[in-house]
């Protein structure tokens, strides 16, 4: 049980959150891009083992989805993450 | 008696009064029930689990792997509990375990029953060859002998609680680390949880005799103790066990309540910046022929029998203690209770064989010489030497390694939150640990820059004694829980399981619920010394929470019965309550099932309610959709690449039907977008969906398209919703009294219009999930009551029927409505649920790459479709399987589809299915068969479009 450094309410403890999987940089909605290229983006991420930087859903408190930074080997959050 | 007439922690001055099956015995308060069954001079309190020998009491801790019992009290019984766990209660009924059928006289035993058959690997061998074994041969027999107690099956009336609390410093054990970690921890300033699973502090300082900074180890304890309760920034948790650490400093606990409180047992979760596990250490037993006869203990716990508990565990006793000290202490406490020493075994000695049936009554040994000796005793204390409770520490993750130097299994330096001190990391001596507590406390306030930087330096683990026992062949026992010996240990071995995880498994060395706390490391030294590898070499497998066991109502807490979940009503229950309504759970909703009349059955009354929908006017209660308001400048466009459809060209006051799409390309959701004005929309989500769709939608507003200037709102709680439908329904909402026009030209179907009804606000939908003329009347949910009652009062002319969540389905499957959870499954495309043509080709919106797949656009897909019994009358069984085929010799047929609702049909007179069909377009018209092995019926079908009732729509107009 992890405590997750939400920036509006602070350190809160995971069961506030709903997990929202890593964050994925999924193609604009212009009318361009076909179902490979969705499916790469969507389908294939990488499962490091190491920091991921991922999306978590405030929701038993500010409903916030927030980007956190999360070493997935030591579950150890990495402020201000990079990967 | 064995209670000796002076010292121990124990209060004479009271008498406990408790049974052990059924025979009356007495202790005092401060006994545990392990002191008063030894004080009444009962050591055979337990059988064991497969070879049914007796056993006694081989501890006083939580590492007692034999000595387990059913205890009932006022709350019921509990199965398993360690005697040397239980504090003794007036009153409590102590029952031995696994006997056949009394512990004296064990047939089971007797027989030698299990002994020629479970071997290690017995029941892989078994379950292997010959075939059928397992369940014709042994299953019975073995789950009758084997096994631990019984659980209580009545309901358990004690009371139980979760708390949380958070601290700067946590320590856990209060031995002499402990409690000086705490001081020194507490004193620089610091929060500070002390947690002791025994219900007064101390641990070892209990039953020691050694003289602490001029003072006895008690009287040690009593001031560490006293210098804590005065600090307003200390909590002291006696009777606290702390049974698992988990992530970010995370440790939870049970704390059992003492007799007399309103509550049982409390789950803490404690978030702590420091951990500092003070837990200690357990004593290893020694490993030789007959080592598991009541009489055997280990010789910490003899120690603390005398004096802690003021009991003299036996009359004549061998001493055969590895560690010099340890050996010269044991024999002092010894003398102290006036044993006497019948043989203290020099190092070198090899130990042969015990005897006693119930109880020992000699050992043979042979010495450094090799002379043969038969000593006659009936108390044996041993010690191999000690083992860390590292624990906690492992159950992160980290490995333990074998040192030679103490051999045991040590922890690490680490600098994670959790930090073992004392015992914990084989510090064994009282000074030391003191020393170690005081320096690891200061190193983890200067972490947390609460004190300067002192550097003080730690004691060095305790070497393990140069002396050693050896011993004879024959039956050892490594593991006592799971009768493990040391030949199955060695089977193993020979039979190819040589990692650590195979041997566990194939012996179930260390499986048992004391995790092998008195076993591991004696398994690892015979895994060592049977396959000539290095005991470092072997590593340990995997650390688990609990500890030690805890019970499921304390994991449970408060939370059961009505208090599991929280339960949703809407606004309309109390009105609802005064129709006669029956209710039921969905989801968390608390939602109306259906109105019966007097006399009425549910049939019934499902028919009524829906042939007045179909022919006048009934009402229903639609609170529970998600309602979600959308504004900004972007709102459109913003809903536009939400929803697959095209609705570009709506006008303030209409509404559409519309249909989400997840990323991938399937069916999310349906609902209605109401736009109530060129920049504001009010949305509906399905009741299953409304949590996830509200979350779905503030993803993409707030992360995948943030520039987008729009604003939501959840306002599902903020209206009541109750829907009028049937061929009476405008004229019904006319009579409402709305100030605004309700002609079917100034109000078409797909509308939505805002004003007042009878005085009361008011948004009216004109939309129908019945297929029915239909308005959803939403008022501000406080008005909820009002509207009900104007509503019946009004309707009253036209026979106004309320109906519930029943009439509700039933209406729908005769319309081929899509329901969640049934028809919208998360494996389905608008084309499969016939809404193919819905989806834009003009626009792009979530899921509309994903949904080109060409699985997602392959021909003959399961579609929805419709089902009537060919017959005309026979009930299709609900979740039924489809096939073209009827059922072969062994009840088989090949499935292309099911059923997702089956109901009789009130409107059209018949039974009527709605289902999935492989490539159900393309046969309509077709005779197909409906099988349900689970109802044993097979019927022949029909196969027709999914809509039954009015095709055209024509009645939504009125
Ligand atoms: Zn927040």
């Amino acid at each position: 049980m992890l405590l997750i450094p939400c920036p509006h309410c602070g350190l809160r403890e995971e069961s506030e959150f709903t997990y929202g999987g890593p964050c994925r940089d999924l193609p604009a909605l212009d009318g361009q891009s076909d179902a490979g290229t969705w499916s790469q983006a969507f389908h294939m991420g990488k499962n490091p083992r190491g920091p991921l930087r991922e999306l978590w859903y405030h929701s038993s408190g500010c409903e916030a989805w927030i980007e956190v930074t999360r070493d997935t080997a030591s579950h150890e959050i990495i402020p201000g993450g990079q990967t | 008696m064995r209670r000796l007439p002076a010292g121990g922690l124990i209060d004479r001055s009271q008498t406990l009064h408790f049974t052990f099956d059924g025979e009356m015995m007495t202790g005092h308060p401060g006994d545990t029930l392990a002191s008063a069954l030894l004080a009444g001079g009962r050591h055979l309190v337990a059988r064991s689990l497969k070879y049914h020998r007796p056993r006694g009491i081989m501890s006083a801790g939580l590492e007692e792997p034999s000595a387990m019992v059913t205890v009932r009290d006022e709350t019921g019984s509990t199965p398993n509990l360690k005697v040397t766990e239980v504090p003794l209660r007036e009153g409590l009924q102590v029952s031995s375990q696994n006997a056949l059928p009394s512990l004296e006289k064990d047939r089971a035993a007797a027989l030698g029953l299990m002994g020629k058959t479970i071997s290690a690997g017995f029941y892989y061998k078994t379950f292997m060859w010959p075939q059928g074994a397992w369940h014709q041969r042994f299953a019975r027999l073995i789950r009758q002998a084997a096994g631990h107690g019984k659980v209580d099956p009545s309901p358990d009336p004690a009371l139980y609680d979760k708390r949380r609390k958070s601290c700067d410093v946590l320590v856990i054990g209060s031995g002499p680390a402990g409690l000086s970690a705490a001081v020194t921890a507490a004193q620089s300033g610091a929060t500070v949880i002390l947690m002791e699973q025994d219900h007064v502090l101390g641990g070892s300082l209990l039953s020691s005799d050694a003289t602490l900074q001029g003072l006895s180890a008690q009287d040690w304890a009593e001031d560490a103790e006293e210098a804590l309760r005065v600090l307003s920034n200390v909590t002291v948790m006696p009777r606290t066990l702390a049974f698992g650490q988990y992530d970010h400093g995370l440790v939870q606990a049970v704390e059992t309540l003492p007799e007399g409180s309103s509550c049982q047992a409390v789950f803490w979760k404690i978030r702590a910046k420091r951990i500092l596990l003070a837990a200690g250490a357990i004593e290893r037993p020694l490993v030789f022929p007959g080592n598991d006869r009541p009489g055997i203990m280990l010789a910490g716990a003899v120690r603390s029998y005398i004096r802690r508990f003021a009991v003299a565990p036996g009359r004549s006793a061998v001493v055969a203690v590895a560690d010099p000290q340890e050996r010269a202490d044991t024999v002092a406490a010894l003398r102290e209770a006036g044993i006497s020493i019948a043989a203290d075994l020099p190092a070198g000695a090899r130990l042969l064989a015990t005897q006693g049936k119930r109880h020992l009554t000699g050992l043979a040994w042979r010495d450094a010489q090799g002379r043969k000796q038969r000593t006659p005793c009936d108390l044996l204390a041993m010690s191999a030497g000690w083992m860390p409770t590292a624990h906690l520490f492992a159950q992160m993750g980290e490995r333990l390694s074998f040192s030679d130097q103490t051999q045991s299994l040590l922890p690490p330096e680490t600098d994670g939150p959790l930090r073992p001190i004392g015992g914990a990391r084989a510090v064994l001596d009282s000074a030391d640990c003191i020393a170690d507590g005081k320096a690891a406390a200061h190193q983890a306030m200067a972490e947390l820059e609460m004190h300067k930087h002192l550097n003080l330096s730690r004691p060095s683990p305790a070497p393990a004694s140069a002396e050693v026992f050896a011993a004879g062949k024959g039956k050892a026992f490594v593991d006592f829980q799971n009768d493990v010996t040391r030949d199955d240990v060695a089977l193993a071995q020979r039979e190819g399981y040589r990692d650590v995880e195979l041997t566990k498994r194939y012996t179930t060395l260390g499986m048992g619920s004391d995790q092998g706390k008195t076993s591991w490391t004696n398994g690892v030294l015979e895994i060592a010394a049977l396959s000539g590898r290095e005991a470092a070499e072997i590593g340990h497998t995997t650390y688990r929470p609990p500890y030690s066991p805890v019970s499921l109502g304390a994991l449970v807490g408060a939370g059961t019965g009505m208090q599991m979940t929280p339960i949703l009503r809407t606004p309309f229950h109390s009105g609802f309550e005064k129709l006669g309504c029956v209710f039921q759970t969905s989801g968390d909703w608390l939602y109306s099932r259906y109105f019966p009349q007097p006399g009425e059955t549910m049939a019934q009354a499902i028919e009524r309610e829906a042939r007045a929908v179909r022919s006048s006017l009934g009402c229903v209660d639609m609170s529970t959709l998600g309602k979600i308001d959308v504004q900004g400048s972007d709102a459109l466009e913003f809903l536009s690449r939400l929803y697959c459809n095209n609705f570009a060209a709506i006008k303030p006051g209409r509404l559409r039907y519309a249909l989400m799409l997840r990323e991938d390309g399937y069916v999310f959701d349906d609902g209605t977008i109401a736009c109530l004005g060129a920049e504001h929309f009010l949305v509906t989500a399905t009741t299953a969906n409304a949590g996830s769709v509200w979350r779905h939608m503030q993803k993409c507003a707030q992360v995948e398209w943030p520039e987008l200037d729009v604003s939501l709102t959840d306002v599902s709680d903020h209206w009541a919703s109750l829907a009028i439908a049937g061929p009476n329904a405008r004229k019904l909402l006319e009579a409402l009294g709305p100030d605004f026009e309700a002609s079917r030209q100034a109000f078409p179907f797909a509308a939505v219009r805002e004003g007042q009804l009878d005085g009361l606000p008011a948004r009216v939908f004109s939309v129908s999930f019945s297929g029915e003329l239909s308005y959803e009347i939403n008022v501000p949910a406080g008005f909820a009551e009002a509207l009900l009652a104007r509503v019946m009062e009004r309707g009253a002319e036209w026979n106004i029927t309320p109906y519930g969540l029943e009439t509700l389905d039933v209406l729908r499957i005769e319309k081929g409505h899509l329901s969640v959870g049934t028809e919208i499954d998360g494996r389905r495309t608008p084309g499969d649920l016939g809404m193919g043509g819905m989806v834009s080709k003009k626009k792009d919106f979530l899921g509309r790459a994903l949904l080109q797949r060409p699985g997602l656009q392959a021909e003959g897909r399961e579609q929805l479709v419709g089902l009537v019994p060919e017959d005309g009358s026979t009930i299709i069984p609900y979740a039924a399987h489809l096939s073209d085929s009827e059922l072969d010799a062994k009840g088989c047929a090949a499935t292309i589809g099911h059923l997702t609702a089956a109901i009789e049909s009130p409107s059209l007179g018949h039974p009527i299915a709605l289902g999935f069909l492989r490539d159900g377009r393309n046969r309509i018209g077709d005779v197909l068969w409906a099988h349900s092995p689970v109802a044993g019926a097979s019927v022949r079908v029909r196969v027709t479009a999914p809509c039954f009732y009015d095709p055209e729509g024509e009645r939504l107009h009125g």
